[in-house]
């Protein structure tokens, strides 16, 4: 068990594909934001790599393990420690009753870090996940964020925790943090020429755009776009603005909605249904980056991908989220 | 078709006389949006018959296939690229497409859901007295506590004419979604179906069970969110998380997809006692009559020349209060 002695900033129980076949009841499919670092973490404990981890997004968790377990830490660098000491990333370690495990902040690159226990987290799943759906209330841990005095309870690991503890990743595996994040991207259903010009999809396509601060797990907000991106002077029966049209379901997680003149990248939580339009799709593969960007210092950029290499991208990640990454 | 680099229309099947030319549009890599014609319209006899072709596709159980996401005018489907490729799955779109050639033959089974409402509830009137102190106290659409006002002048009726168009209308739930146990529920009788702008900026709370029109669309909340439908009352619980009371027993959703809501009006106490029997005490009685809506007997009542002339002596009016209201 895990007593949670600070919750940081924001700190939720996720797995991963998430709470899938409900967008028509309007429920988002949630899930870890970075996908890969939850997988890679639950890979190093012995987990199967879609079992539900803790998710902690800007920092500053504090909790105490009341027994024996074997815990992996992964995604961006906060500088982990159990009781003070320093402990490695990236690989499987072993922490005993009393153990204090605590982050501090975010360093240059990345913007969460995850922490899987081997056993999985012990919550009950909610339409078919564990996923915590934060803009909604619910899922994880009661659907909402860890606080203090909360109790993680933790399921039985798949091996001994001596034959677990130590184990490492092959030399590439981790994925690099940046700043400037390139997102490929399939443009649809909502492009030019008849949503938007030709020229407007070049320019979103080349530019580099940072990632407004008023992002969070529902939606990542980029700069606007000038009105020479609209291929129509308004939406007709949609609404006033080009950006209207008639509500129709949003491709989430992954699509881009262009809400009046701003784009928004739809994640996690998003809305599933909505009235603006959409210029173009996150491949799958690359859903993981748009967790580790930073809102209010990191940037995006698109770049254009094809459905074949999209499909091939997903293959790859699950390949490298297998004990076929392990050392 | 278009060639140029944004190209994303992957295929596209003919307009016949039931049924608009379909766009197959590309998604990324796990959804594909299927479009009913060019145009923006929003008529519920391609609501109708979209449902129909939904139905036949998600009867085929189709590998790989997650989920459907029916709106007004567009599907979307959801798949596992790794299990189907987008053009086996725009193939089974087709052959459903095929499988039914007028829109004469589509019978949807509709459930009647009744629905109590309380208009002017005090909730509703916390939830836009919270919005006038914190977000914009010069907001011309909550005179007297309340939306209805400007709804009925955006419309060109009186506040009583207005909540008359609301019980007199059956409203149909064209598919769900936005927010958990969302339905978007349109108007059956074109004579009723009042058009409304949204809140401009939204709000930050909404209680749970109030009604709300946007567009000519209604919203039943579901649980207390923010919001930009305007507000004109209250009903009972339409969806439950915990799933307790035996309505909920397989999902915390009520609606489904073409059921069909119908109001009528009881006062808050009324409603506000409904909420114990429903969460607490779980022992109310839910009130649904099984049915089905025939597209054909439907279009021919909709486009004779009693309703027809109906609506349009609402657009009328609605064109005279367009002019008077005040824009938000």
């Amino acid at each position: 068990m895990l007593k949670i002695i600070n919750g940081g900033i924001e700190t939720l129980v996720e797995d991963w594909p998430g709470r899938l076949g409900y967008l028509g009841k309007g429920m988002s499919a949630s899930g870890a934001f970075d996908n890969v670092s939850l997988g890679l973490a639950n890979v190093l404990v012995g987990n199967p790599s879609g079992e539900a981890g803790l998710e902690i997004t800007g920092g500053f968790f504090e909790a105490e393990f009341t027994d024996d377990h074997v815990i992996a830490i992964t995604g961006t660098d906060m500088q982990p420690t159990i009781n003070g000491q320093a402990v490695p990333m990236y690989e499987s370690i072993k922490v005993g009753a009393g153990d204090k495990f605590k982050v501090l902040h975010i360093g240059p690159v990345g913007f969460r870090c995850y922490v899987a226990v081997a056993g999985g987290v012990d919550v009950p799943a909610y339409l078919g996940s564990k996923s915590t759906c934060i803009f909604g209330a619910y899922g994880g841990f009661d659907g909402r964020p860890l606080t203090p005095g909360d109790e993680v309870v933790f399921g039985a690991p798949s091996a001994d925790l001596n034959a677990l503890a130590g184990r490492k990743l092959a030399e590439g595996v981790v994925p690099e943090l940046t700043n400037q994040w390139v997102l490929r991207a399939i443009p649809g259903p909502n492009t030019s020429p008849d949503y938007a010009t030709e020229q407007g999809m070049e320019l979103l396509f080349s530019r580099v755009s940072k990632i407004q601060h008023t992002s969070n797990r529902s939606a990542y907000r980029l700069e606007e776009l000038p009105a020479e991106f609209f291929a129509r002077t308004d939406g007709g029966v949609g609404g006033s603005h080009p950006s209207n049209i008639i509500d129709h379901a949003y491709a989430i997680r992954g699509a881009l909605n262009i809400c009046g003149n701003t784009p928004i990248l739809l994640v996690a939580d998003g809305p599933t249904l909505g009235g603006y339009m959409c210029a173009l799709n996150v491949i799958n593969a690359d859903l993981w980056k748009v967790g580790q960007g930073a809102p209010g210092r990191d940037y995006i950029q698109f770049q254009l991908s094809s459905q074949d290499e999209a499909i091939a991208e997903r293959a790859a990640q699950k390949k490298l989220l297998s004990e076929a990454s392990l050392a | 078709m278009s060639q140029g680099k944004f190209n994303v229309i992957l295929d596209t099947m003919a307009e016949t006389p039931s049924r608009l030319e379909v766009l197959f549009r590309q998604a990324g890599d796990g959804f594909l949006q299927v479009e009913y014609g060019r145009e923006q319209r929003a008529l519920l006899q391609d609501s109708f018959r979209m449902l129909a072709v939904n139905d036949i596709i998600m009867g085929k159980e189709v590998k790989g296939l997650i989920e459907t996401v029916p709106g007004i005018r567009t599907n979307l489907l959801h798949f596992d690229p790794e299990q189907i490729g987008v053009e086996a799955l725009i193939d089974v779109v087709k052959e459903a497409e095929d499988s039914l050639p007028s829109i004469d033959e589509v019978v949807l089974p509709s459930r009647l859901i009744h629905l109590p409402i309380a208009f002017e509830d005090s909730e509703t009137k916390k939830s836009v007295a919270r919005y006038l102190k914190e977000v914009r106290p010069d907001a011309p659409n909550c005179a007297d506590g309340y939306n209805l006002e400007y709804m009925a002048m955006c419309n060109g009726l009186t506040v009583d004419e207005c909540k008359q168009a609301v019980l007199k209308t059956d409203w149909f739930d064209s598919g769900g979604g936005f927010w958990p146990g969302g339905a978007f529920l349109w108007p059956m009788d074109p004579r009723y179906a009042i058009v409304v702008p949204k809140y401009n900026p939204p709000r930050t709370w909404t209680p749970e069970g109030a009604v709300g029109i946007g567009g000519p669309c209604v919203f039943t909340y579901t649980t207390p969110t923010g919001g930009g439908y305007q507000l004109f009352g209250r009903t009972i619980p339409v969806f439950q998380f915990s799933c307790k009371h035996p309505m909920f027993a397989d999902g915390p959703f009520l609606y489904r997809n073409a059921d069909r809501v119908r109001f009528h009006e009881v006062s808050e106490k009324e409603v506000v006692e409904i909420y114990g029997h429903v969460h607490d005490k779980t022992d109310y009685t839910y009130e649904i009559d099984e049915g089905e809506i025939k597209a054909k007997e439907y279009l021919e009542w909709f486009n004779s020349e009693e309703v027809q002339k109906g609506a349009a002596e609402l657009k009328a009016k609605q064109a005279e209060g367009t002019k008077k209201a005040p824009r938000l």
